[in-house]
């Protein structure tokens, strides 16, 4: 047996070589930069079209420079109640435990609906049947049932973070190779093993990727149920301060929901990055 | 025993060969794929014995019902008729006793290449401190050491093979089942993989039943090729290939330098090119 000797012609693993590591880090950073010049300029308009004399009047778009004082103002101090702060943890203290709850029940259901037959025989009519109701349609339904406190709204971000959960749940078990459940069967996995082990592990990015459209679907769905029904957050700081027209507290507010917003994206694609490293690109 | 042909080879061996009990008896299995509108008859009753230590290689056209044979053989599909026996008993559903090695790999891509070798382990609930020391053997057995935190994916077409079969090895089984295991690799590498696993079995003295549509392959590796009609499948010839053939010891390259080799291959070849050409 020369297999020892054999080895040491093999190929090394392969990577990707340092130059084209290199050229998409560049591009990487070229984008980046491209974006930033991109929000200057904007601002940069902004900033012209709303002079003293300007195009647009203060009342219609105020300057960006009263917009950033009161943001930071906002930071320190109470505007309805508390601060930026405040309110910014009031939203996504609700969109997380919304969104927790939506996975939490949506990947066993969805799980089980592509597993089980009967548990698809169940489910998957009035799944289909639920699906296409807008989750802003909830929020009669929430107040009646549950009030205007922070219940009614995890209910309705509930429903909307749900959906992508069930839906990619199902389909990370159905995209699964059937040639790796035989190969785990013939390896002497049960069932259970073969569905969590292989199925629901080889999925997992599938799963993953649902979590990341949950989460944007509840954020979204967040703002709209508190302007309609809130006591405190970032969309009922937004519809209050739109009814006196205090724009420089609207811009504020709707600049924070988009930044949270996006930087929610960025931290759920990484933590799956993470969490799924075998995951393809 | 079906076989006709032995030549003298090491005593143990000969010993092996003329055990009573196969190793592994595929018995009146047929099969018949029903669909709502119509019945295809894939595989005509088949009988076949393949010995302890013995590697049987099947050999016939594409579609002619081989890899339905060795699913059924693997316990992965049910025959129409017929039963499989391992060591004389009812082989059951499938399980590590016939551990298969498929075409595709079949390696679980969120597992690095530590954890699909030591899978049928880890499912069986063997010690972590066995599995840690089992798996290596593998790993060095198979020239897998400086991969075994990588994935399958980061992995070229040969060393995922390589993992499969030691993925397979690793749970100890009565039979290896190999399906064209080798035919979605490139040249060279095949060529290096089937002097690896011929000399593996010489070592090991598994008992693999192989399954090619290479005729070469099927001769350089087994002790038995077995020849099989187009669809309906069925057994059309076995030929028993000498123990100590001269070309066991280098690769399938030197192999077709001798003559035996060739003509062995020939006959195989015109047995195997009129199921293609007869309609």
């Amino acid at each position: 047996m020369t297999v020892a000797v054999r080895s040491t012609r093999r190929a090394a693993p392969r990577k990707p070589s340092t130059q084209s590591m290199w050229r998409r880090e560049l591009a990487r950073g070229k984008s980046v930069l491209i974006g930033v010049i991109a929000a200057v300029v904007l601002v940069i308009i902004w900033y012209l079209l709303t002079l003293p004399g300007g195009l647009i009047q203060p009342l219609f778009l105020p300057p960006p420079q009263g917009v950033a004082t009161q943001f930071i103002t906002m930071l320190s101090e109470p505007y309805l109640g508390s601060t930026l702060w405040g309110h910014a943890i009031a939203s996504l203290g609700v969109v997380l435990e919304a969104w927790a709850l939506g996975g939490i029940i949506g990947i066993p259901l969805g799980i089980a609906v592509a597993w089980w037959k009967r548990a698809r025989w169940i489910v998957w009519p009035l799944f289909q049947l639920i699906r296409p109701v807008p989750p802003l349609a909830w929020i009669p339904l929430a107040i009646v049932w549950l009030g205007i406190g922070d219940v009614a709204r995890v209910a309705v971000v509930f429903v909307a973070a749900l959906v992508p959960w069930v839906m990619n749940s199902i389909e990370a078990v159905r995209s699964i190779d059937p040639l790796l459940v035989s190969a785990a069967r013939t390896l002497g996995a049960s069932e259970p093993q073969i569905l969590m082990r292989v199925v629901v592990r080889t999925g997992l990015p599938t799963i993953l990727a649902g979590a990341r459209i949950a989460l944007g679907n509840a954020w979204t769905t967040l703002v709209a149920a508190e302007m309609l029904a809130a006591t405190a957050g970032l969309g009922f700081v937004a519809l209050n301060a739109s009814r006196v027209l205090d724009l420089d507290t609207l811009l504020v507010a709707m600049g924070t929901i988009g930044i949270l917003g996006a930087a929610l994206s960025i931290l759920i694609s990484s933590a799956a990055q993470w969490i799924a490293p075998w995951a393809e690109d | 025993m079906n076989t006709t042909v032995i030549k003298t080879g090491a005593p143990m061996r000969e010993a092996d060969m003329n055990d009573a009990t196969p190793k592994m008896e595929i018995r009146g299995v047929s099969k018949t794929y029903t669909t709502r509108k119509s019945e295809t008859y894939a595989l005509e009753t088949t009988d076949l014995s393949i010995g302890t230590g013995e590697f049987v290689t099947i050999v016939g056209p594409s579609g002619c019902g081989k890899s339905t044979l060795m699913m059924i053989a693997a316990g992965l599909e049910e025959p129409s008729t017929g039963e499989i026996l391992v060591d004389g008993s009812p082989a059951g559903p499938a399980g590590p006793k016939r551990s298969v090695v498929f075409q595709r790999f079949a390696l679980f891509p969120s597992e690095t290449v530590a954890q699909n070798i030591g899978f049928g382990l880890s499912v069986a609930h063997v010690s972590k401190v066995e599995r840690t020391e089992r798996i290596k053997e593998q790993l060095t057995l198979m020239g897998l050491e400086q991969f075994r935190n990588s994935y399958p994916k980061e992995l070229s077409g040969g060393m995922q093979q390589r993992v499969a079969i030691a993925r397979a090895l690793i749970v100890r089984p009565e039979i290896l089942l190999m399906d064209e295991p080798f035919a979605a690799l490139d040249a060279q590498t095949r060529t290096v993989m089937q002097e690896e696993v011929s000399r593996l079995h010489r070592r090991m003295q598994s008992t693999v039943f192989f399954i090619t549509h290479s005729v070469e392959e099927a001769v350089y590796l087994a002790d038995r090729v077995v020849v099989m009609s187009k669809r309906p499948g069925r057994i059309k010839k076995e030929i028993s290939i000498p123990h100590d053939a001269p070309w066991r010891t280098g690769d399938i390259e030197d192999a077709m330098t001798y003559g035996d080799f060739n003509e062995l291959r020939k006959e195989i070849w015109d047995l195997v090119r009129e199921e293609i050409t007869t309609h």
